[in-house]
């Protein structure tokens, strides 16, 4: 037989077509292949993530990856859905005086390999948390009173001098000042229980990217993470076989970054995804049903703030005039009409003391508001300086803002408002003329005291930046003297609703709204209740249909 | 030729520090400090400690004066460091370099969609001057120029939904043999398409009138031969030029492409960077851009005159 060699060596067009069709036809199919392989049914939990986070380490405390502490690593104690405290890895707690105070660790409790969780791994846990470079954003909230955390943060220690650890199962910790409900602070995934010797280094600095699989960590809590791709934002978690509490319910938790909200509200609704860490959008009722968004009240709660120092908000009777003159029924119903929020009359909610205050809510009355306008030193609208408002970013809260400045302008002629999105970093040229910041101020722990500390107290970072250094003795020593109070002393919240009273008199924020703590998932998963820490209370009850 | 490449190199480094100084001292002086940004994320910023703040910044040599900073970045990047991203903590080199290839990727199928789509559609258009088809291919390309990706992405993200029930969301990346990524693909070709369509369209209405598509038609070679063999060739020239443009276009502006389909691309790595104010992640992507224009437009310079021995001969003429 002949061969002709022309032929081996040339592809006629249409054989070169043929061959092009069928490599088309191939890769498309290799392509829905692996799409296909994606696809997963049954008890998987998969989460949408709102952002591309490259840094997944449970020890920062804060942001959104914290949100999912509670499924891989266990807490000293947490607080249920009803903010009731429930041990966990600690059994008890007790102190004498407020000041030094003994935890028993549960003889159960062990790390995903079957090896006990030690008091050193407690004490080792929260000393590289508290460490600078650890970048830990809360670790002061439930370490601050520790002695030894001041120079830690400071860059000049890296050991909690004040915590002890007598034998494996018990860690003695003693504070620099007395604090009555420091058992509640530590009942949250701030600062989680891990292996000390795996997340700590020999300098004391937390290890870059123990917690990964390849590092082959052991975990505290009830699921394990099994993979990572940080540079595609996806995460898996499996149960761990191991864990010391119930068994989990779910086979496996994946979480994907979507940082488009229309691209998440799509794949949710087309059921590739049944929950989210946090999706906020304007029309989240519409798309996904009242369930996805709803939610208990949480101590959170949004206002905008007066900066008392500058004009013109440095007159008493402006403040009042401004809020006297905001029908706040229709301030709430312009922003979250739909709820899952609730509108706000004081600070304090969701938090013992919050019911019967004693917090007379500010009234809405223009004739009143528009007679102090004209009583007060700027004698009338046409002599106050512009008002800029920073914090005014997304829908509802620019739905909020420029329902006050109409109704400033309907109620009291005044015409000069401005508002830009920034907030801590509003750099503009008016930036020393801001008068008002839209912020949330809000407490981890149902406790009335340290909501109003961290917000009114002229120690707070609130106080002291966006209400301009406001200062009030009466509130500070009302909120001073309830501190050294007990948790469950009536006296403790009397003393801080009288502080907050107090607060009330100085005419300093328009309150908005009091904050519901969003599932963000859909009606068929059970079991993602979550508490004050917006960790979800028991990640092992979590199921499916 | 080497001469000229090593001039044009020497060229770019001071252009490259000059636009790095200026990316750096924006983000030195400009709003948000990445410190900062890390802290006042809690609720009444209850979280911020000045002290614990001021220590973390010293670590990661923040307070030093801005023209230390900038010296140790260079001097850094002249031993291959990029450094670590402030957020992270992560080697920005890997970042970047788990990054850049699905841009590269990407953007590549982008120039070949566009090139097999919009050639074609611009010879059609010009060889049918002034008609129905004409005003068809010309208004279509008007369209696609007119929407942006931002627009486009979502929108025919929720129609895909709401006409298909049923069908799975195009979200995510799994390489250029994944059937996912035909949406983005075709919402990051939209504007390259026109704007060829429109080059393609004029450059042969041009070509239509030279005196050698004449000739050839006058000897009675079939129109087909004369669109391919005669007119395409030295339309090709611009057109493929202005495809390479368009390529590094593409690989810096898929933000919102990448954003909305979930490609974890240099796209979405700028986004993140720019919302943290991660100097050293910026830097790097800046660097990787600037180095893209440089050799893209040297690619051009050496390449005209092997795609048009025309410009060889006038280079040899003088």
């Amino acid at each position: 037989m002949s061969f002709d060699q022309s032929d081996k060596t040339n592809i006629s067009r249409r054989n070169a077509l043929k061959l092009g069709l069928a490599a088309g036809v191939g890769l498309t199919v290799f392509g829905m292949n692996a799409r296909i392989v994606l696809a997963d049914e049954g008890q998987v939990l998969k989460v949408a993530h709102p952002a591309f986070d490259q840094d997944w380490s449970p020890l920062r405390g804060g942001g959104r990856t914290f949100r999912w502490n509670s499924i891989w690593w266990a807490a000293p104690m947490y607080f249920d859905s009803e903010g009731n405290i429930k041990p966990y890895v600690f059994t008890s707690w007790e102190s004498a005086d407020n000041t030094v105070w003994t935890f028993k660790i549960d003889p159960k409790a062990v790390f995903s390999d079957g090896s006990r969780i030690t008091a050193a791994d407690v004490k080792g846990s929260w000393e590289v948390a508290s460490m600078p470079n650890t970048k830990s954003q809360r670790a002061d909230q439930v370490l601050s009173k520790v002695k030894g955390y001041a120079e830690i943060a400071a860059g000049s220690g890296n050991e909690l001098t004040g915590v002890a650890t007598p034998d494996e199962g018990t860690v003695v910790v003693t504070l620099a000042a007395a604090d009555p409900i420091f058992f509640m602070r530590l009942a949250n995934h701030i600062a989680p229980i891990t292996r000390a010797s795996q997340s700590r280094g020999s300098d004391g600095e937390e290890i870059i990217d123990w917690y990964k699989p390849d590092s082959q960590p052991v975990f505290s809590g009830p699921f394990k993470l099994t993979s990572i791709d940080i540079d595609a934002g996806k995460l898996s978690f499996e149960p761990n076989e191991n864990f010391f509490g119930p068994k989990p319910k779910l086979a496996r938790i994946d979480i994907t970054s979507i940082e488009d909200n229309v691209s998440a509200t799509s794949l949710i609704k087309s059921g590739e995804f049944n929950a989210h860490t946090e999706l906020i959008t304007s029309t989240i009722i519409q798309d996904l049903g009242p369930e996805f968004s709803a939610g208990p009240l949480i101590p959170t709660s949004q206002h905008f703030w007066f900066n008392i120092s500058r004009a013109p908000m440095d007159d008493p009777k402006v403040r009042q005039a401004l809020i006297m003159a905001v029908d706040r029924d229709g301030l709430f119903k312009a922003s979250y009409p739909d709820g899952p929020h609730k509108k706000a009359d004081q600070i304090l909610n969701s938090v013992p003391g919050a019911d019967n205050s004693g917090f007379e809510p500010y009234p809405y009355d223009p004739a009143g508001a528009k007679k102090l306008l004209a009583e007060s030193s700027y004698g009338g609208p046409e002599r106050l300086p512009k008002i800029l408002f920073v914090g005014i970013s997304g829908p509802a809260i620019q739905a909020a803002a420029q329902f006050i400045a109409e109704q400033w302008r309907q109620n009291l002629g005044i015409t000069a408002v401005d508002m830009k999105p920034q907030q801590d970093s509003y750099a503009g040229p008016d930036q020393n003329s801001v008068q008002i910041f839209r912020d949330d101020v809000g407490t981890r722990v149902p406790d009335a005291v340290s909501y109003l500390a961290g917000s009114i107290a002229s120690t707070s970072s609130n106080a002291q930046n966006k209400l301009g250094g406001y200062k009030n003795d009466k509130v500070d020593s009302a909120l001073a003297e309830a501190t050294t109070k007990p948790a469950d002393d009536p006296q403790r919240i009397a003393l801080a609703q009288q502080a907050q009273k107090a607060f009330r008199d100085d005419w300093a924020f328009i309150p908005w709204y009091s904050q519901a703590m969003s599932r963000w998932a859909t009606k068929e998963v059970k079991g993602l209740e979550k508490n004050l820490d917006w960790q979800i209370v028991e990640p092992w009850n979590i199921s499916i249909g | 030729m080497l001469r000229y490449v090593l001039t044009r190199f020497a060229i770019w480094i001071p252009s490259v520090l000059i636009v790095m100084l200026a990316v750096y001292a924006l983000a030195f002086y400009g709003a948000g400090d990445p410190i900062k940004l890390i802290f006042l994320r809690a609720p009444g910023d209850v979280a911020y400690n000045p002290q614990r703040i001021e220590a973390i910044r010293e670590s990661a040599g923040l307070n030093k004066p801005f023209i230390v900073q900038f010296g140790l970045y260079i001097w850094n990047l002249l031993h291959g460091q990029f450094g670590n991203s402030l957020t992270s903590g992560r080697s920005v080199w890997a970042m970047v370099s788990a990054a850049a290839p699905v841009s590269f990727q990407l953007a590549l199928c982008s120039i070949i969609l566009t090139a097999v789509v919009a050639i074609p559609l611009g010879m059609i258009a010009a060889l049918n001057q002034n008609s129905r088809i004409d005003y068809a291919i010309l208004g279509s390309a008007l369209l696609l120029w007119a929407i942006p990706a931002y627009v486009a992405g979502p929108l025919l993200m929720v129609g895909l939904i709401v006409l298909l029930p049923g069908a799975s969301v195009p979200y995510g990346w799994g390489g250029i043999l994944d059937v996912r990524i035909l949406l983005p693909l075709l919402v990051l070709s939209f504007q390259p398409i026109a704007l060829i369509v429109r080059q393609t369209r004029a450059a042969v209405i041009e070509v239509l009138s030279e005196d050698f598509v004449r000739t050839a038609r006058a000897k009675g070679v079939p129109e087909i031969v004369v669109a391919l063999r005669h007119i395409l060739r030295p339309v090709l020239t611009p057109v493929v030029t202005q495809l390479g443009l368009i390529m590094i276009t593409i690989v810096n502006g898929a933000i919102f492409v990448e954003l909305v389909f979930g490609l974890p691309g240099l796209g979405r790595l700028t986004v993140q960077a720019l919302i943290n104010s991660d100097y050293p992640v910026i830097l790097a992507i800046t660097l990787i851009g600037s180095f893209l224009v440089m050799v893209s437009n040297l690619l051009v310079d050496v390449l005209y005159p092997l795609l048009d021995p025309r410009a060889n001969d006038s280079r040899r003429s003088r």
